[in-house]
């Protein structure tokens, strides 16, 4: 009878052993690396990688709040393109249905686009 | 589950953490928390509904996320911290 | 794939909100081609406009039948025509009192208006979603709307702290009914209200090899955050604690506008979101539910109001002993029959709701709905007429004190904010009046006799705190070198529409409750 029943998580196994995998390898690379490499400490070597200028000042600087702004947008308007996937992907079978409401949803956009743009939020140099 | 942890790290965040961005970092977990919690369950049961409720809540998030970072900006301009505990002029 | 069939009669109930967003967009275009010093009072004016089309065009929804539109992601019934209109009817108001309020701060833009039409537009929308993704895009629309609105004052440190609180806790309560839509979303497989409604029964009962119910669990906890979700939303005890500082950060018509129209249009949803889901599972928990936050909502909001000496956060603590009332009405609509298990401080044995007395419970809330809207909008109107920008920051701008003598310095905002707290109080012959009759009688109908009785105990102890506005105004004699308000003519337009609309709904409300006295207020399928 026992022998019958078959745990839910039997198809998850693999992973599991993945996983394992995983964590045994990451355990044992550092560990052979340090045993087993050459070793040299100086200056050059432990200072920050910063593409090989100098790092000067801390990190967490202030950004101008224009960054913040062209951010901002930038996601917005990123995100709405997921809209036009959907109907990219069914434009012919959308047909004429489909065009309408998506005309309406982009003139929507263009009149956000239209004010920003007047407002000045998109010139860099001000 | 994993959907359900993350909705409780984010409840979690919102109501211990001080830094108002952190909070608003916790809020946006929560969102998408419940974002993927549709994922799986129209993935379980083979339902478009759950991956276009996905989309719209995406792009509500942007915008939500637009408008608070804003807020949060404007906060730190007026007091120049952005500690929850201090701000708090307003009493009873 | 098969392409949707959309006739006219499916767009008659959106139209308002699509009136009201291409006027915000006219708004929001034209107003970065005009100067800075150019006149824009007009937009003021537009605004009105857009309200009064939309609203025509709501009244004539109204007499329409009720049915499911746009492939059942919405619904046009009675129902939520009124609250299109209640909604128009406040953002007018509000969009009239905003024009002096910015004029007098120099920050009139387009931008203002825009956000508040678009704001409206969702408020519409959200009444008479029938979905629940679409419900949540709704809501977000009107809050992200209102967000942006009460930090609009960037001066001072009082509006952007408003700002942030209302939109953590906003947020905060969004990600929570999110989270619950999709539980409940999982439990049936569909967001449709009314599927889902269907296909609750069934996944109730389901039980899997040991005879458990899987997901039981499931759809609890998805109610629960839904019900949480809105309870923030209309500011129910104990989801309150936002209400006072938002209210008072904002600026003062955004107020008015958040007291009346957001309130309305998430009482609307609520009532559609629990009538179609509620009964399916078992429609004693929602009754418990609501009861309770009726019972707190309403004994709190009084409570905190009555030592408060800051007007505009007294009327941000009565905001929240009024939506105590109207879940009053709600907790009504899931009053069950005799069997019923429990009940929350009835003594009389629970009636049940039947068809008819369904009908006059709606009748109730919608006419609640727009009486506290009229009221609230002219009271905060007042406000608007009295405070000034220099005051703001010094945090005394709202003091009683500010009232002292009106009575005779301006004898017609003195009769005008009379008014407005006689009617919030309840008391006739004004509008306030006859929605709490009409809300308390329906509730007592359905036997909640206990719950309504204290409801009529605590707006009692809240006739105390409106009247004494009144006393400043008419007994005590103006503080020395009290400065003479300017008038303007928005302001003091908007004050005479509401108050002669207090007046009249209390002396002739025939009409409206002709209007509202339907059998088929909610749509069901």
């Amino acid at each position: 009878m026992f022998t019958h029943m078959v745990s839910p998580l039997t198809p998850y196994l693999p992973v599991a052993v993945v996983l394992g995998l995983a964590g045994l390898l990451a355990v044992l690379i550092p560990a052979l690396t340090t045993r087993l490499g050459p070793r040299s400490v100086n200056e050059i070597k432990s200072a920050t990688f910063e593409c090989g200028s100098d790092p000067i000042g801390s990190a967490r600087q202030r950004f101008a709040v224009k960054f913040y702004v062209v951010a901002l947008l930038f996601i917005v308007f990123d995100v709405e393109a997921v809209f036009l996937y959907p109907w990219a992907v069914n434009f012919k079978a959308l047909g004429w249905f489909g065009y309408g409401t998506m005309v309406a949803f982009a003139f929507t956009l263009v009149m956000g686009l239209v004010y920003i743009w007047k407002k000045g939020a998109l010139t860099w140099e001000s | 589950m994993l959907a359900a942890a993350l909705f409780c790290i984010g409840m979690l965040g919102v109501l211990v953490r001080r830094n108002a961005l952190v909070v608003f970092m916790c809020i946006e977990l929560m969102l998408n928390a419940a974002n993927l919690t549709f994922l799986a369950f129209a993935r379980d049961r083979g339902d478009m509904t759950g991956h276009i409720s996905a989309f719209f809540i995406i792009a509500v998030a942007a915008a939500e996320a637009a408008v608070g970072l804003a807020i949060v900006i404007a906060v730190f301009r007026s007091r120049g911290t952005v500690n929850i505990e201090e701000i708090q002029t307003m009493k009873h | 794939m098969t392409i949707p069939e959309f006739t006219m009669a499916d767009f008659w109930p959106v139209i308002p909100a699509g009136i009201l967003t291409a006027a915000a967009i006219v708004l929001m275009i034209s107003e970065v081609f005009l100067g800075a010093a150019a006149s824009r009072t007009y937009q003021s004016l537009l605004s009105v406009l857009a309200c009064v089309l939309a609203g025509a065009v709501a009244l004539m929804n109204m007499t329409d039948t009720p049915r499911a539109v746009l492939q059942g992601y919405a619904v046009m019934d009675p129902f939520s025509s009124f609250l299109t209109l209640v909604v128009c009817v406040g953002t007018g108001l509000a969009a009239l009192l905003a024009a002096g309020f910015l004029q007098h701060r120099n920050a009139e833009r387009g931008e203002f208006y825009a956000l508040m039409l678009f704001a409206a537009a969702g408020m519409t929308l959200l009444g008479l979603s029938n979905e629940f993704i679409t419900l949540f895009v709704n809501l977000e629309v009107l809050s992200v709307a209102t967000y942006a609105l009460t930090a609009w004052l960037r001066r001072g440190s009082r509006p952007s702290e408003g700002a942030f609180k209302y939109f953590i806790l906003g947020a905060f309560a969004a990600a929570l009914m999110l989270y619950g839509a999709a539980l409940l979303y999982g439990a049936t497989g569909t967001t449709h209200l009314t599927d889902m409604a269907a296909k609750l029964r069934a996944a109730l009962a389901e039980t899997d090899a040991s005879g458990g119910h899987p997901k039981q669990m499931l759809i609890y906890a998805g109610f629960l955050l839904v019900g949480a979700g809105f309870a923030f939303k209309v500011a129910a005890v104990p989801f309150h604690m936002w209400t006072p500082d938002v209210y008072e950060g904002a600026p003062t018509p955004v107020t008015a506008l958040m007291s009346a129209g957001v309130k309305a249009a998430a009482f609307v949803a609520l009532v559609r979101v629990f009538m179609a889901l509620g009964p399916a599972v078992d429609p004693q928990l929602p009754f418990i539910a609501f009861s309770v936050l009726a019972l707190l909502t309403m004994v709190v909001g009084n409570l905190l109001a009555l030592p408060q000496r800051n007007v505009k956060r007294m009327l941000a603590y009565s905001s929240i002993a009024h939506a105590g009332y109207l879940l009053l009405g709600v907790a009504a609509l899931f009053a069950v029959g005799k069997d019923a298990k429990v009940g929350v401080l009835s003594s009389t044995p629970l009636v049940g709701i039947s068809g008819s007395m369904q009908s006059d419970v709606y009748q109730g809330i919608l006419f609640y709905l727009l009486g506290y809207t009229v009221t609230a909008i002219g009271a905060f109107g007042t406000i608007v007429a009295l405070e000034r920008r220099e005051d703001e920051t010094k945090g005394n701008a709202w003091d009683l004190d500010r009232f002292a003598g009106l009575g005779s310095r301006k004898p017609g905002w003195a009769l005008a904010m009379t008014v407005f707290m006689l009617s919030l109080g309840g008391v006739p012959p004004t509008v306030g009046f006859i929605g709490k009759v009409l809300l308390f009688r329906a509730a007592v109908d359905a036997g909640l006799l206990g719950l309504s009785i204290v409801g009529m105990l605590a707006s009692a102890a809240g006739v105390y705190y409106y009247l004494r506005v009144v006393v400043y105004m008419y007994m005590r004699p103006a503080p020395e070198g009290a400065l003479v308000p300017e008038r303007r003519w928005t302001t003091e337009l908007a004050l005479v529409a509401t108050a002669a609309g207090t007046v009249l709904f209390g002396v002739l409300p025939g009409p409206i409750t002709a209007l509202l006295q339907r059998t088929d207020m909610l749509f069901h399928r």
